[in-house]
């Protein structure tokens, strides 16, 4: 079991390291910023007493240092303080959103990632097929047109030039009444982003299981299963495709954060009422707080979903378990 | 080599971007026609928009009109006679056959024309209703319309201009402010182009150094830049972006610094395997026997080994960084004076090309980006095969 701990206390390094960076980058970052904050919420009319009152009240009139202990500690506790723009908990405001936007890339990813790998072994075995030059298509499209692009077409297509979508948010204003009819109307609104996402997303994916899969389709095993008489069908997704699974969950590793950078964008596009919108909508007015704290969740989820698949990586990749060269 | 199909998009952006825009009269910023007129060639069912020069001759300027009145009208420019005339006037004759007197040019032998038909003045003079907003009278049939000066004197010379601002213009229509999309598409290529290639050369520059120290030197070197580059990959790239743009600044030379340092990681990973087997290759192995320093054996047969891949991947790494360099244009985090295809596709965004269904805001920027990506990963796979030929015909 040695390996295993030696491999876990590596990683688990590697996202404490990386949790640490965006920490004292966030501190730094945020206190640079132009412009004076207290400005933003502070009629030029006040009193300079009132103003001081406000610098406390955001900790802004302590030195550095103690400003920095302070930050870890309310950061810890994921308390980020109030936004300069709303004047409600930054916490609050992110904890309201988050559902909107796990709603947005949860399936979207997961359909994306199925997509993909059901087209991708398709697309390795049988070249040439209608399925490979699909692929192959998607892919150049997903790695050469601006996401929000395409995103922005789909939107004038389907919501201007043929109504059947929303144009913008996430629920109708107002509201309809009833549960299932807020749920299905969160759906509606959701239905256009998510496609979306898929059809920009399982281009690339399914890309590397073909590239994958024809590689592990040459080696030497899987012409010994084919000589065993394993059917064809069992051969490509049961030997090729779980050979080629731990590759393809690093994959998926490192581009989850790019997952939330997609998040940033297609809130924009469709006017989601989710935190990468938020987030934005933070950096545009200068309001610290916020932007601070929906930075720091935005890398703390990123970093727990790595884990999250680096524990997938492991159970699939016997090699680790074994103490043999980490696979890359 | 052949000529790869990217070398000449490539060429025919480089033309468009640095060399067309000097013999293109014209100010991007300035507006031109009708905000959010539609491209010339798009619904010829609505009217273009027209500017006409009066000549000085008594048959005038004919033009054919097909189409709705329009919503406006104006006439300007002057109007020089050779003597001072008893009778003259800028006459428009209609289809049907009606005869308008624009406007008296007699008692006078120059004039200056400032007319419009917004003005209540001028629709009275015509005879026109001042509430009533059409030009029906004026353009009562389909068929040809013609504009003449009529005097009793040679006309020396003329410089009016009719304009008609219509529904349609110029090659790619205008935008939210009557600006030449054609002429914003053009300034847009400089943008990404020069932030694209100067960002990937720093990225390379940077890649190439922490790559070649990984993998020759290793040990603590390896350890600590492959630990950094891990660290870089796992942190979301687009909001670092975001929370850099806004804070040092929106210029193009930040853009091109913030970008270069975040996208330096998959040049160093390819350099520092390469550097790998280089250090454990034979003549390699032999230099270091003779005494060759480090900075010499990597300077002098390190960076030629490498060169003709690290090429490759920066052809390859500009889409990356053209990408990402309009998504922040995009969210509203450039300069807002600099025209760029970002830039464009955040204002059709912000300006309402949604609620007006105005597509040709969005095409030519999007579909640039997209050919300029596709052109330079294109011009990327043929400098791979080139560096290594094993990879000609192996990838399908």
């Amino acid at each position: 079991m040695r390996p295993v701990k030696r491999y876990w206390t590596r990683r688990l390094g590697g996202a404490a390291c990386v949790v640490a960076i965006v920490l004292v980058a966030n501190f730094f970052l945020f206190r640079l910023m132009p412009g004076d904050p207290v400005a933003t919420v502070l009629d030029p009319r006040f009193s300079p007493e009132a103003k001081a009152q406000l610098e406390a009240l955001y900790g802004l009139d302590q030195p550095l240092g103690v400003q920095f202990l302070l930050y870890l500690r309310r950061m810890a506790t994921f308390d980020f303080g109030l936004s300069f723009s709303t004047q409600r908990p930054v916490l609050e405001e992110i904890l309201e959103r988050l559902p909107n936007t796990l709603a947005l890339l949860v399936p979207a990813y997961l359909l994306s990632v199925l997509l993909g790998t059901v087209l991708g072994v398709i697309a390795a075995r049988r070249r040439g097929h209608l399925a490979e030059k699909a692929v192959l298509a998607a892919g150049a499209v997903s790695f050469s047109f601006p996401s929000f692009f395409v995103q922005m077409v789909l939107l004038l297509l389907f919501a201007y030039v043929f109504p059947v979508f929303p144009l913008r948010g996430s629920l109708s204003i107002p509201p309809p009444e009833g549960t299932w009819r807020i749920l299905a109307d969160r759906i509606w609104h959701l239905a256009l982003p998510v496609f979306s996402l898929v059809l920009l997303g399982f281009g690339g994916w399914a890309l590397t299981v073909r590239n994958l899969v024809v590689k592990v389709m040459g080696e030497d095993f899987m012409i010994l299963a084919r000589a065993k008489g394993i059917g064809e069908r069992r051969l490509l997704w049961g030997h090729a495709l779980r050979a080629a699974l731990p590759p393809l969950l690093t994959l998926f590793l490192l581009s989850l954060p790019g997952v939330v950078s997609g998040a940033v964008l297609t809130e924009t596009v469709f006017s989601l009422h989710g935190v990468g919108r938020f987030l934005l909508d933070s950096v545009l007015g200068q309001d610290y707080p916020a932007a601070g704290g929906a930075f720091y969740l935005l890398t703390l989820i990123t970093v727990g979903s790595n884990l999250l698949a680096d524990f997938l990586v492991q159970l699939a990749d016997p090699r680790i378990k074994t103490g043999g060269e980490e696979s890359r | 080599m052949k000529m790869r199909w990217s070398a000449w998009v490539l060429a025919v952006f480089l033309f468009c971007g640095f060399l067309l825009p000097l013999f293109l009269k014209g100010d991007p910023r300035e507006p031109v026609a009708a905000p959010f007129s539609k491209p010339v060639w798009a619904d010829r069912t609505q009217a273009p928009a027209m500017s006409l020069t009066v000549p000085t001759g008594e048959a005038g300027k004919t033009f054919s009109w097909s189409w709705e009145a329009p919503r406006g009208l104006s006439v300007t420019g002057e109007v020089l006679f050779a003597k001072t005339p008893s009778k003259a006037a800028l006459i428009w004759e209609t289809p049907a056959g009606a005869k308008w007197v624009l406007s008296d040019l007699s008692g006078q032998n120059r004039w200056t024309l400032d007319l419009d038909a917004r003005d209540m003045a001028f629709r009275i003079s015509l005879g026109l209703s001042p509430f009533d907003e059409s030009l029906r009278g004026l353009f009562d049939k389909h068929g040809m319309i013609r504009v003449r000066i009529e005097s009793d004197v040679p006309v020396e010379r003329s410089s009016l201009l009719v304009k008609i601002p219509g529904e349609r213009w110029g090659l790619f229509g205008t935008d939210q402010r009557g600006r030449d999309v054609f002429l914003l598409f053009l300034y847009g290529i400089r943008v990404s182009l020069f932030v694209g290639i100067l960002a990937v050369l720093v990225s390379s520059l940077i890649g190439l150094d922490a790559g070649l120290v990984a993998g020759y030197v290793g040990g603590a070197a390896d350890t600590f830049l492959m630990r950094t580059v891990d660290v870089l990959l796992s942190v979301p790239l687009l909001p670092v972006l975001m929370v850099l743009a806004a804070l040092w600044g929106k210029g193009l030379w930040q853009l091109v610094l913030i970008l270069g340092l975040f996208s330096w990681m998959g040049t160093a990973r390819t350099v520092r395997s390469m550097a790998l087997s280089f250090r454990e290759a034979p003549y390699v192995e032999g230099l270091r026997a003779l005494g060759a320093p480090t900075f010499y054996i990597l300077a002098r047969h390190g960076i030629p080994t490498v060169l003709p891949l690290l090429l490759a991947n920066i052809a390859l790494g500009v889409p990356g960084v053209i990408l990402s360099e309009a998504a922040l244009a995009y969210l509203g985090l450039s300069d807002p004076r600099v025209i760029s295809w970002g830039r464009m596709l955040h204002e059709a965004q912000s300006f309402g090309a949604f609620t007006t269904g105005a597509w040709w805001l969005l095409l030519p920027p999007g579909l640039g980006i997209a050919l300029l990506c596709l052109a330079f990963m294109d011009l990327g796979r043929a400098l791979e095969e080139w560096a290594d030929p094993r990879l000609k015909g192996g990838r399908a």
